[in-house]
């Protein structure tokens, strides 16, 4: 699939229309003008979440009520159009100029991308791991939002109750009421607990483990019940823990046993990256995941999503980026961004350069534009644009937005047209 | 300040608590009966008054009634050893559409929802073991119970509690079966429906 155009209205410094070519496409231009504003909108026109902050209203352009992204979008000789409607507290989905489920509308454009602020995923905790499985899986798995967001609602309501029980003078009395809320959470749990396996083979599988050099890079999906009992009947398992450690679940107030606590192990010749990996050896490891979800995606689609790399050159050595690029050659569609215009220009030949200044394509980069290319440079870091909002809630597939899928599910189920146009981020 | 005459702002007011009801919503529906004859908003006002002075719960299954027992519980043609367990009263007024059920309701009047503080002392379960008292004979009179609260994680959970309560006791518990609406297209089902009715598929 192939992103042919990209409209943006009232978002962030954004104006005007970037036409994208197959393969690869360089934005560049100096920093703070944009370029990794067309990135983040390119993913929010695909995913409807942003890689940066989970609150749609940071991306409105001061003062404005909303904002339109509208993107065609190739597959085989099919065109389809899309269009995202985000408001302060809702967004609206449109598929060829017709309101459409979110559900629906996922899929049409699918993306991968590779930010500084995707980079938790090998140096921060098992959070952003679990994050990365799970927007692989929904790529590959629509149903299985639905059941994440409803293990995460009812994960809700038996914490509410667990700390109710830790707070009240008889805790006993809501012990059969937290058992009601685990028969639910077993069966969601096994669901997702086999489906995230599942993956990790597959992804695992789809690695190129020494892409980059020399070291070799391992992943394998750590279940918090490992060595606790046997984990081929997860449910079983997972029954019996619960009952276990109720006591301490009351004690504590909060959920001790279940899949949100799993982890995904990133292993760089045999240590663990996240604690041992060098930075170099971080950036590789998540390019390799990132390469193997496209991988898996291919495998199951023939077809290959969007990559976007954000900011290539500050996260990757010029040996990298030969590299990934080489590899990448007709594979995917991929948009990156840079701020040096001789990255630009090496790969000029083979890409379409896309110069970008005050929010705009501008129709070549001018001297001066070049000028302050070479300012910026120097004043890396300090004025850079895209560290603004490291918000880590940025996927939502676990949390509130997840949840909120399910209550435009339920919308789209119910058929109650009023509810979809209510459904909240 | 306000932006209309006091009366108008406060039927606005009153519109807007109403749950589905937003202020542009409420603002129509005011000037609609703004509009109407001074009849039609007399029945509508008569109607909301009437509904709370006679509608009472019914005091056997708690569903809403204006004779007590309602006329499910009073009629003698239902069987009164199956007791359909529902959340609200227009969910039995769903089942009741089928024409196929000829048991008896009871009513919960809610779910279970910690978030929302929403407990099983919130929910009418105590007449609900009363029901299931034995008789006489030292026999409860109740064969099964169906627990049909809705399909979600709040039903569910219910659902759940309501089992583990009844089952002890040794009557029959079932509970209402999910899946792909009947007489739809598959194509019409969303993926979380699909992916239930494939879950739940069953043998041949
Ligand atoms: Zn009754």
């Amino acid at each position: 699939m192939q992103l042919l155009r990209l409209e943006a209205y009232r978002f962030r410094n954004l104006s005007g229309e970037i036409e994208f070519a197959p393969g690869l496409n360089i934005l560049y231009g100096p920093n703070a003008q944009g370029k990794s504003n067309w990135l983040e909108a390119v993913y929010l026109l695909a995913t409807t979440k942003s890689f940066r902050t989970s609150h749609p209203r940071e991306t409105l352009l001061y003062g404005e009520q909303d904002a339109l992204l509208r993107g065609a979008v190739i597959e085989g000789n099919l065109t389809r159009e899309l269009q995202l409607l985000l408001a302060e507290t809702a967004k609206q989905t449109f598929v060829n100029g017709k309101r459409e489920a979110v559900t629906r509308y996922l899929g049409v454009l699918d993306a991968v991308a590779f930010t500084a602020e995707e980079l938790e995923v090998v140096r921060g905790g098992p959070e952003a791991r679990r994050r990365f499985l799970d927007r692989g899986l929904v790529a590959t798995m629509p149903a299985y939002l639905g059941t994440l967001a409803e293990y995460n609602r009812i994960l809700k309501q038996k914490n509410r109750l667990l700390r109710d029980a830790a707070d009240a003078a008889d805790p006993n009395r809501f012990i059969p009421q937290i058992e009601s809320w685990n028969d639910q959470l077993v069966r969601l749990g096994a669901e997702i607990h086999s489906a995230r396996t599942g993956y990790v083979d597959r992804l695992r599988q789809a690695l190129t483990p020494q892409l980059f050099g020399v070291e070799t890079v391992d992943i394998r999906y750590r279940s918090a019940l490992e060595h606790r009992g046997d984990l081929s009947d997860y449910a079983a398992l997972f029954t019996e823990r619960l009952a276990l450690r109720l006591r301490n679940e009351i004690a504590s107030g909060y959920s001790l046993v279940g899949p949100h606590r799993d982890d995904l192990e990133i292993l760089g010749d045999g240590r663990e990256i996240a604690r041992f990996g060098s930075s170099g050896q971080q950036r590789s490891a998540l390019l390799l995941l990132d390469l193997a979800q496209i991988n898996v995606y291919n495998q199951a689609f023939s077809e290959y999503p969007v990559f976007l790399i954000d900011d290539i050159d500050a996260e990757l050595d010029r040996t990298r980026i030969e590299t990934l690029l080489n590899h990448l050659e007709g594979k995917t569609q991929t948009i990156v961004s840079t701020s040096k215009r001789a990255l630009a220009e090496r790969y000029g030949a083979r890409a379409a350069l896309r110069p970008i200044a005050g929010g705009r394509v501008v129709a070549s980069a001018t001297l001066e534009l070049r000028d302050k290319a070479i300012d910026d440079e120097k004043n890396r870091g300090k004025n850079d644009d895209k560290n603004d909002d490291k918000n880590k809630d940025e996927i939502g597939a676990v949390g509130e937005t997840g949840e909120t899928d399910a209550v435009r599910a339920e919308a789209a189920e119910s058929g109650d047209e009023e509810a979809r146009h209510r459904a909240p981020f | 300040m306000l932006d209309y005459a006091e009366p108008v702002t406060r039927l606005i007011d009153e519109f807007k608590r109403l749950p589905g009801i937003g202020h542009k919503s409420a603002q129509r529906l005011a000037f609609h009966l703004l509009k109407s004859s001074q009849e039609d908003a007399e029945r509508l006002a008569d109607a909301i008054r009437e509904v709370k002075a006679r509608i009472i719960f019914c005091s056997t299954c708690n569903n809403l009634t204006d004779v007590d027992p309602c006329r499910f519980c009073a009629n003698p043609a239902r069987d009164r050893s199956i007791i359909c367990v529902v959340e609200e009263p227009y969910n039995l007024v769903a089942i009741e559409k089928t024409r196929e059920y000829h048991g008896a309701y009871h009513v919960l009047h809610g779910a279970l929802s910690p978030i929302r503080g929403i407990g099983p002392e919130d929910l009418r379960i105590r007449n609900l073991l009363e029901r299931l008292r034995p008789g006489p004979d030292g026999e409860s009179e109740i064969r099964e119970i169906i627990l049909a609260t809705n399909p979600n994680t709040e039903g569910e959970a219910t659902a759940n509690y309501l089992g583990r309560l009844l089952k002890p006791l040794g009557v029959r518990v079932t509970r209402i079966a999910m899946g792909l609406p009947v007489g739809s297209d598959l194509e019409y089902a969303d993926e979380v429906t699909m992916h239930k009715a494939l879950l739940n598929r069953h043998e041949m």
